[in-house]
Order: structure tokens, then C-alpha cells, then sequence
């Protein structure tokens, strides 16, 4: 109980560490952003989007400590003011319009190559020297592709050499977005290539690391121990070799995370997929401020909630953090 | 390198130490993987070095070849505007390999010295520094990158650099504040601070230089992340989008539509480059990491096919017989005259084996275990007491290879089994039914995720598949109170028993079953004496009870004495004297046994003085010739270095039943006179 207190204390804490930075980043960068903003559009802002900008960069006539309450607010009511890569169309409709194409997306992706890594890598590594430790060279060549490029060629591959999916978007036009089964299909069908490309891509990471952990794990005593016992093969496997390697894997889970959510971003944007990578991409090209602050700290509490997530699946596998 | 692993695994002794660093390092390149990571590495250097002198074009002159094709003229094709692919994909890769090298270069020397100063000044400054690496690394990285890319745009790669390293600091100087804190404990730290030398020259002189290799694997790590990074930023059009970079290439060709004109070289090369690059600098690491963990060295020993061949000779099958165990006669006590043998064990010789050759680990050695008797086998470190051990239960890992010999167990009814003949379902079957293990140290031996309760009860789901659960459950509550641990334990972890608590719950473990046979491998010696004193009475009680057979193995030369009815010394991977524990202690009649037994105090007897052996327990690799004691041998002769000595009965009046391996007792009288009057040497 303590372990997971702490563990929820520690990303509250980082959680306004990162709330914070973001505050802080517009204020102390250089040039002056705001006014090229402003003059960008001509005079077509309205007063109050002006005074919003002004606002975000820390021209206004409050002092800092004022100012950081004031965005404190706007961050629990989720108003993060106007979007100008997308005007006049708020922030928080934006991302309600993007987000959970890549909640959805990215989740799943993550998931499945976690899983499916992690077994391969589990029989890479009870299996070594047999052939599955080609899978890690391959495997290898697959983590250092750029996911992008990787996307690229996938596009390339299977929509526009053999047409079997779809070029870009999340959907066909002619449906309508709503729980109705030809927009699913839809939906799934423009989700495949993506979700390969990031699931593959990410796969590897996950192989090496537990191939690495199960053959370490292998020469414990207490799995020697476990054979002594003239336990079955899949019991020694899992329960007591796989069961101890893939510990490490979950607690560097926040890093690879970080990783496969950044490759999924610059995925989205090779697959014009209706995501917040896309309307990152977009914010970041049009200078959108408002917008990229936003999406960094959504992006921030949600990588915060899944880490915080895969700590409490630690803490149930390994009875060893309960205490202390 | 599998001598290593022998080495490892025969004593703790940390034989990479004795090479110098510069030799170890070299070893590296042995492998085929990590040279062709090396040369690849090498050979982008090398072109983005001289890519202006070797560059066909101008890369941003524009022709009117325009979408052309692979070709002479063009090796990789133009673009939509007619500029060389070669060309920009040569200085792509200096933009690319300055910002990757730039940014681990800045990100390694951050990650140190927040890594070491945390770890090694501790207290609040650790604490608040290592949060502040935990929030960094919980942060999703590339957002805040895109972000800080935007705020400054046309920044070039300097900026780039910047951002890389702010994001990028907190992994390695986790890793190596960890590192730090081991090293900080370690006894040549604390002696440099005992002598007062100033911490900087602690820190560069003692520290830093055994963090070498973890902080050449973030480096590495650092330019595959950043050179990604880099191509990402550029490939969104968030870095200089008119400095020639592999990235840029590809923002390019995105915006250029390369895709649906099908210009495939304009896109595949900038990120193959990448992804090969990406994979070289992996296999460096790889290296790097078999280097810092010689587990993973030894995966590539122990293939599939070693595994098979753990046992060389074949042999012919014994047909399987499952009958139900038959019960045990009622337990008598052992007595040397017994001829009752439970385990036969000839000429058994287990080699390691490496591309240098194969090492003798354990050399002929025979023995026989009777019923009830309990068998003491003594040694230094080294002289492969736990390598027969693990040998006779064919636990053995490769690179060990059972060479040749015969492993014969008779079961109470007279049934015998040839042990190393045994398919792997006949093993299992075997295994802790009729022979069960107690290890070294329960620590390590109990599976830290599973309850004590559990690890009992499925060696008798696997063994008994037919009996229910509430009776197994009973069972496991009988065995825990056979070695007096409380019911309410079974549901605890390993780590929240005490040390003797847990080797106990080990030894309930190996009666799980019933077995003929316990093997106990220096059971307490982890222990402090009392509880070590408790265990032993435990043991002793047990045996006498249930009537099982043990072989104890340790180093304690005087605890043997006490609880052995016979004991075994073996040296340099051969039984050298085995004789009954009494005549033993009496009248040892190996040299080497003489010099064990005046290296001990025994708890009761007679006091005498202490004397010890000089030398040390020898390489295996490099046994003496002849007898492999005698340069350490007090009484050796010149017949020493020739002879091999064979473990013979020695018919000296008093020793009855003494075997022993020395050119002593087995040479003609004339030398023996010789030996009497005075030294050889």
C-alpha cells in the first residue's frame, strides 16, 4: 500500500513538473513569438485571441505568480484558448475531435507489441542457439528503422503498389463517424497499416531486452533448482524463468513508451491519420502555441497514467516492492 | 571465453580482472557481429568525413534530369528538381552523424556527472537529483522535442543538439548513479577514502574507469536516438529544412510527392542509411553488453546442440518402467560394512569445453553411495566438488560435458537405472522422486516471486499428478513442520523468511518427494554458526528417520568430520583419499588431507596446533604435471612430477577401508626410505 502511495505521489509530482515546464517554455524562449503570430494573420484575430496569445507568452500586466494561478486554472478547466492552426475552432475541440483516434491506436500497438515481443523474446531466449536467435538481428534492423520511413515504405508497399489498404486518413468520407458498423469497418480497415507499422517497428525493443533478461535469468540458481525438480518444461519456462525476466522489462516500460508514443506521432503524419500526431504536426508548422502546449501536456498525463499502470503491475508481480 | 565461464562457475574468482583493460577491450572485436558493427560504424564516419571531396554534385544545384532513375551518371537517382540523391544523401550524413555525435557527446558528459555526483555524494543531493532523472525519463521525450523544435526554428543543428541533450540526459545518468552507489562500497573505493585522497581523483581515478563500458553504451545508444530524433525533426519540417540532412531528404521527397510518382530512390536510401547505421551501433552494443554481463557470453555456448550433447557417449536405452514407488524398508542404521549401494558412480569426468581446448573439471572420479550413509565430500574452491555435484543430477550446464563415465542408481527394489542414459521425460521422472538437491544459498535458489508454499507443493503437482489438493496442501504443512517452520509461513515469500528459515523451507523442499537420495551442496553455509548448528541437528534427525542417503559437500572440513560416515577430499577435480570418517580424522593419509585437517580446529578432540597448506587451490587449465598437489605438497619427490598417482588402498594397520591417490603409498620401499631420511626438494 505505502509502495503505491509513493508511486502516486511521484507522478503527481512529475505531473506538475511537467504542467510547470510547459508554463515555463514560452516565457523563456527567445525571439518573440506572440507578435509573429499576430502578424501572420493580419489583424484577422480577434482582441480576445490576441489577448490570449499575449497571455500564454507572459505579456501581460500580472506578475508571474499570478500568472502561473491563472494557468493553473485554465489547466483543471481545460480551457486552453484558441486554436490558430485550426481558427476559430477551440483547443479542447480539437484534441475531443483527435484524441481518441490515438488513445485507441496507440494503446492497442503498444499492447500488442509488448505481448507479442516479449513471448518471442521469452522463446528467443529459452531457445538460444536454435533459430530463433536470427530474430535478433532482425529484430535489430526492425527497432533502428525510423517508423516514419518504415511507414513510408508500408504505404508505398500495400497502397500504393498493391492497393490493399487505403492511402491515408482514419476513414472513408462517405461514412459517417458514429457506432454504426460501416464506419468501424471502415475505421479498422484505414487503422491496419498504421497499427502494423508501429506494432512491428516496436516489437523489437521489447524481443532484445527480454531475450537478454531470459537468458541472464537462465543461469539462476533457482531455475536450475526448478529442473532439479523435474518440473515440466512449460512450468520452468514460465513460471519460474519468464515470470522473473520479464520484471525489468516492465519497469523500463515508461522509456520504451516515451518511444514508441513519439515514432506513433510522426507515424500518424506519414498516414495523415486523424490523430494528435497530425494535428501536432500541423500545430508545430503553423506555430500553433496554444495547441502544442496542450497536446504536450495531454500526451504527458496520459504516458503518466500507463507508466503509473505498468507500476502497479509490477508491484502485483513482484512481491518484493510490496514492502519497504 | 568459456574457460572463463568455467571459471566463474567452479569459484566466484573474477578472472577477467587479471587481463589488462586495453587486451579485454579487444576481445570485443572477436565477435564476428560486433566487428561488422565496428566497420559499418567506421566506413559513415570515414564518408561523411570526406563527403565534399567525394561528392559527384553540388547537392542543391538543380538540372534538368529531373526524377531520373538510378544511373551511371546518378548512382541513386534525382529528385523532382534534378538534384543528385548521391549527393545529399553524402552530406546528409555529415549533418545527420554531427548532430547524433554532438548530442551523445553533450547527453553522455551531462548523464555523468549528474549519474556519478548523485551516486556518490548521496544524501539530499542523490535524492533531489535522481527525482529530477525519474521525472525526465516518465516524460514523453519527442513531444517536448517538437516542442522546443518549434519554439526555435531554423536553429540549425546546434539547437537541435541542445534539445536532444535536455531531453535525453536522464537514462544514462540513472544507470550510472546506480553503478555509482555499488562502486562507492566497493573495498578499493573505500580505502582510496580511508586514505584521504581527494574525491575528484577518487571519482576519475577509481570510479570512472569501471564505468567505462556502461557509459560507452549510452553513448552509443545516445547518436542511434538522437540521429532518429534528428530525422524525425527534420522529416516534420521543424529543423533547417535547407541544410542537406537524411532527413531532410525525406522531408523532401514527402513533399515532393516521391511516394505517389514512385521514386522509391529518393526515399529508401536516406532511411536505410539510418536503420543501418541504427543496427550497427546496436551490435556494438551487444557486444558491449556480453562484455559487462558474461551470462549473456555464455548464451552462445550454450546452444541446443551442446545442450544434447551434454552427455557424449551414446548409450543404450533402458526401457521405462513406471511402477509405483516402493515403499522404503524401515530405516536401519549405516555401517561401513554395508554393501547396500544406492548410487554407483564410475570414472566420471565432466570437461568444459571452449575453442581452446577442453578442461578437466572433474577427472575420473568413482564412489559409491550406500543406503543411509552419508557421504562428505570435501575441497577448496575449484577442486569441482559442486561441478560433480551438479553432475550427478545432469545439472550440469554447457559448456560442462559429461565425457565418459556411468551414473548407476538401484532403487529399494533392486531395480537399477543408468542415470546418464536417461531420456528427458525419464529424467524428470528421476529427478527429486529418487534424488533431490538442497543448494548453496536458498537466497538465490528460491524462486523470489512465487510463495514457499507453492514452490513445495508443485514439485508434487508434477510428481503426483493424481493427488488432490487438499491432501497436497496437508502435505506441504507436514513437510514445513518436518524442518519447524511455522503453517502460517507457507503462504510468505522467500524474502520475508530469515536466512536459516529459508534454507530449512529448502530442505522441505527436497523431501517433498520422499527421495533416496539427497545431494546438499554447502546447505549452511551462508548461516551464522547457531543456525548453521540448528540445520545440521535437523538434518542429521531426518536422515536418521526417513533413512535417506545424503552427499554433503562443503569446504568445513571439521563439520564434515562430525556428521560424515565417510568422507571424500578431492583435489584438482580428483578424489585424492576417502576413507571413513573416523579413520579420516584419525589417520588422514594424504598429504593434502594432513594439510586440511591441521588447517581446521575441530569442535571437540584434542587441541593441536593449526598449520594450513601453503600455496593455492590450482588453475585447472594448468595443472602441474604427475600429481597435481605436489607443488604445494610438503613430502613431494621427483616420481611426483612424472607419475599420475591412482586412488589405491592403503593397508597401513588402523586404516582399514582407506582409498588414497599418493606416490607414498604406492611406491617401492626404497623411495619411502629415501622420504624418511630426508627431503627431496
Amino acid at each position: 500500500m505505502r509502495t503505491i502511495l509513493r508511486k502516486v505521489f511521484f507522478y503527481l509530482l512529475t505531473a506538475w513538473a511537467a504542467i510547470s515546464l510547459n508554463f515555463l517554455i514560452p516565457r523563456i524562449m527567445p525571439g518573440n513569438p506572440a507578435d509573429n503570430l499576430i502578424n501572420q494573420f493580419h489583424g484577422k484575430l480577434s482582441p480576445s485571441a490576441v489577448h490570449a496569445l499575449r497571455v500564454l507568452f507572459g505579456q501581460s500586466d500580472q506578475n508571474l505568480w499570478q500568472q502561473y494561478l491563472s494557468y493553473w486554472h485554465s489547466v483543471f478547466t481545460g480551457n486552453f484558448g484558441t486554436s490558430y492552426a485550426y481558427y476559430p475552432s477551440k483547443v479542447s475541440t480539437v484534441l475531443g475531435q483527435s484524441m481518441y483516434w490515438t488513445l485507441i491506436l496507440v494503446t492497442i500497438c503498444t499492447v500488442l507489441g509488448f505481448v507479442i515481443g516479449t513471448a518471442l523474446g521469452m522463446l528467443a531466449g529459452w531457445k538460444r542457439g536454435s533459430w530463433l536467435d536470427s530474430l535478433v538481428p532482425v529484430t535489430t534492423f526492425l527497432s533502428s528503422i525510423p517508423y516514419f520511413w518504415f511507414a513510408i515504405i508500408m504505404v508505398y508497399l500495400f497502397a500504393i503498389t498493391f492497393k490493399w489498404f487505403p492511402l491515408s486518413g482514419g476513414y472513408a468520407l462517405d461514412q459517417h463517424i458514429g457506432l454504426n458498423a460501416g464506419f468501424i469497418t471502415s475505421a479498422l480497415n484505414y487503422a491496419v497499416l498504421p497499427a502494423a507499422t508501429i506494432t512491428v517497428a516496436s516489437i523489437g525493443g521489447w524481443l532484445i531486452g527480454m531475450r537478454n533478461m531470459m537468458v541472464t535469468t537462465l543461469s539462476e540458481d533457482y531455475v536450475r533448482l526448478a529442473e532439479a525438480k523435474g518440473l515440466s518444461r512449460r512450468r520452468v519456462m514460465y513460471t519460474y524463468a519468464a515470470r522473473n525476466a520479464m520484471l525489468p522489462s516492465l519497469s523500463g516500460f515508461a522509456m520504451s513508451l516515451g518511444f514508441v508514443i513519439g515514432g506513433s506521432i510522426v507515424t500518424e503524419v506519414v498516414f495523415n491519420y486523424p490523430g494528435i500526431g497530425s494535428v501536432l504536426f500541423k500545430a508545430a508548422q503553423s506555430a500553433d502555441y496554444p495547441l502544442m502546449s496542450a497536446i504536450f501536456l495531454l500526451i504527458t498525463v496520459l504516458v503518466l497514467l500507463a507508466n503509473l499502470v505498468a507500476d502497479l503491475a509490477y508491484v502485483f508481480l513482484d512481491p518484493r516492492t510490496r514492502e519497504s | 571465453m568459456a574457460l572463463q565461464a568455467a571459471a566463474l562457475a567452479e569459484a566466484d574468482a573474477p578472472a577477467e580482472s587479471s587481463a589488462g583493460p586495453a587486451r579485454l577491450w579487444l576481445r570485443l572485436l572477436r565477435s564476428p557481429l560486433t566487428l561488422s558493427g565496428v566497420i559499418i560504424v567506421l566506413i559513415f564516419v570515414v564518408l561523411a568525413i570526406i563527403a565534399p571531396w567525394i561528392s559527384p554534385y553540388d547537392p542543391s544545384a538543380v538540372s534538368d534530369t529531373t526524377l531520373a532513375g538510378p544511373s551511371a551518371a546518378h548512382w541513386l537517382g534525382t529528385t523532382q528538381n534534378g538534384q543528385d540523391v548521391l549527393s545529399q544523401m553524402l552530406y546528409g550524413a555529415r549533418a545527420s552523424m554531427f548532430v547524433g555525435i554532438g548530442a551523445a557527446v553533450l547527453t553522455t558528459v551531462l548523464s555523468v556527472v549528474v549519474g556519478v555526483t548523485a551516486g556518490y555524494v548521496g544524501g539530499i543531493g542523490d535524492e533531489v537529483l535522481s527525482l529530477l532523472a525519474n521525472v525526465f525519463l516518465v516524460l514523453p521525450s519527442l513531444p517536448l522535442t517538437i516542442i522546443l523544435a518549434a519554439y526555435l526554428p531554423h536553429s540549425g543543428s546546434l539547437g537541435i543538439i541542445l534539445v536532444i541533450t535536455v531531453t535525453g540526459w536522464a537514462w544514462g545518468a540513472r544507470v550510472l548513479r546506480a553503478q555509482t552507489l555499488s562502486l562507492r562500497k566497493r573495498d578499493f573505493v573505500e580505502a582510496a577514502r580511508a586514505t584521504g585522497e581527494p574525491t575528484w581523483r577518487i571519482i576519475v581515478k577509481d570510479i570512472l574507469p569501471n564505468q567505462v563500458a556502461v557509459i560507452a553504451a549510452s553513448f552509443l545508444g545516445t547518436v542511434t536516438a538522437a540521429i532518429l530524433t534528428q530525422a524525425s525533426l527534420a522529416f516534420l519540417g521543424l529543423a533547417d529544412v535547407t541544410q542537406w540532412s537524411w532527413g531532410t531528404i525525406l522531408y523532401w521527397a514527402q513533399t515532393g510527392s516521391a511516394l505517389l510518382t514512385g521514386a522509391w530512390w529518393w526515399f529508401v536510401p536516406a532511411g536505410l542509411a539510418i536503420a543501418v547505421l541504427g543496427t550497427a551501433l546496436s551490435l556494438v552494443n551487444f557486444g558491449i553488453d556480453e562484455f559487462i554481463n558474461p551470462r549473456l557470453r555464455q548464451a552462445g555456448i550454450g546452444t541446443k546442440k551442446a545442450q544434447r550433447g551434454q552427455v557424449r557417449a551414446g548409450r543404450p536405452r533402458g526401457r521405462r518402467h513406471r511402477t509405483a514407488p516402493v515403499p522404503r524398508p524401515a530405516p536401519a542404521p549405516f555401517t561401513q560394512d554395508s554393501t547396500d549401494v544406492v548410487l554407483q558412480v564410475r570414472d566420471l569426468r565432466v570437461e568444459y569445453v571452449s575453442e581452446g581446448g577442453r578442461t578437466r573439471a572433474v577427472s575420473d572420479v568413482s564412489f559409491a553411495l550406500r543406503r543411509g550413509e552419508v557421504l562428505g565430500i570435501a575441497g577448496e574452491s575449484g577442486s569441482g566438488k559442486s561441478t560433480l555435484a551438479y553432475a550427478i543430477t545432469r545439472l550440469h550446464k554447457p559448456p560442462a560435458e559429461i565425457a565418459r563415465g556411468e551414473i548407476r542408481y538401484t532403487a529399494p527394489d533392486g531395480r537399477g537405472v543408468d542415470v546418464l542414459a536417461m531420456d528427458e521425460a525419464e529424467l524428470r521422472e528421476f529427478r527429486w522422486e529418487e534424488l533431490s538437491i538442497v543448494f548453496q544459498s536458498a537466497m538465490h535458489a528460491l524462486n523470489p516471486v512465487l510463495r514457499i508454499g507453492a514452490q513445495i507443493e508443485d514439485v508434487i503437482v508434477a510428481h503426483r499428478p493424481r493427488m488432490a489438493a487438499p491432501e497436497r496442501a496437508a502435505r506441504v504443512l507436514e513437510l514445513l513442520d518436518i524442518v519447524g517452520i511455522p503453517a502460517d509461513r507457507a503462504s510468505s515469500y522467500p524474502h520475508e523468511l530469515s536466512g536459516g528459515m529459508r534454507q530449512r523451507a529448502m530442505i522441505a523442499i527436497g523431501l517433498a518427494l520422499d527421495p533416496e537420495i539427497i545431494v546438499m551442496d554447502e546447505p549452511t553455509t551462508a548461516l551464522d554458526v547457531v543456525i548453521q548448528r540448528q540445520i545440521i541437528e535437523k538434518i542429521m534427525e531426518l536422515k536418521d528417520r526417513l533413512g535417506f542417503s545424503v552427499v554433503f559437500i562443503t569446504h568445513d572440513l571439521s563439520l564434515l568430520i562430525e556428521l560424515s560416515d565417510t568422507i571424500a577430499v578431492m583435489y584438482g577435480g580428483k578424489v585424492v583419499e576417502m576413507a571413513p570418517a573416523e579413520d579420516f580424522y584419525r589417520h588422514p593419509q594424504h598429504p593434502y588431507s594432513q594439510g586440511l585437517l591441521g588447517s581446521f580446529p575441530t569442535l571437540g578432540g584434542p587441541k593441536r596446533e593449526l598449520t594450513g597448506i601453503v600455496g593455492s587451490p590450482p588453475d585447472l587449465r594448468r595443472l602441474p604435471s604427475g600429481c597435481a598437489f605436489r607443488t604445494r605438497c610438503p613430502h613431494a619427490f621427483d616420481a611426483c612430477a612424472t607419475k599420475v598417482p591412482e586412488l589405491l588402498q592403503v593397508g597401513e594397520p588402523g586404516a582399514r577401508g582407506t582409498l588414497a591417490a599418493c606416490l607414498l603409498h604406492s611406491v617401492p620401499e626404497t623411495t619411502t626410505n629415501e622420504l624418511a631420511t630426508g627431503e627431496t626438494r
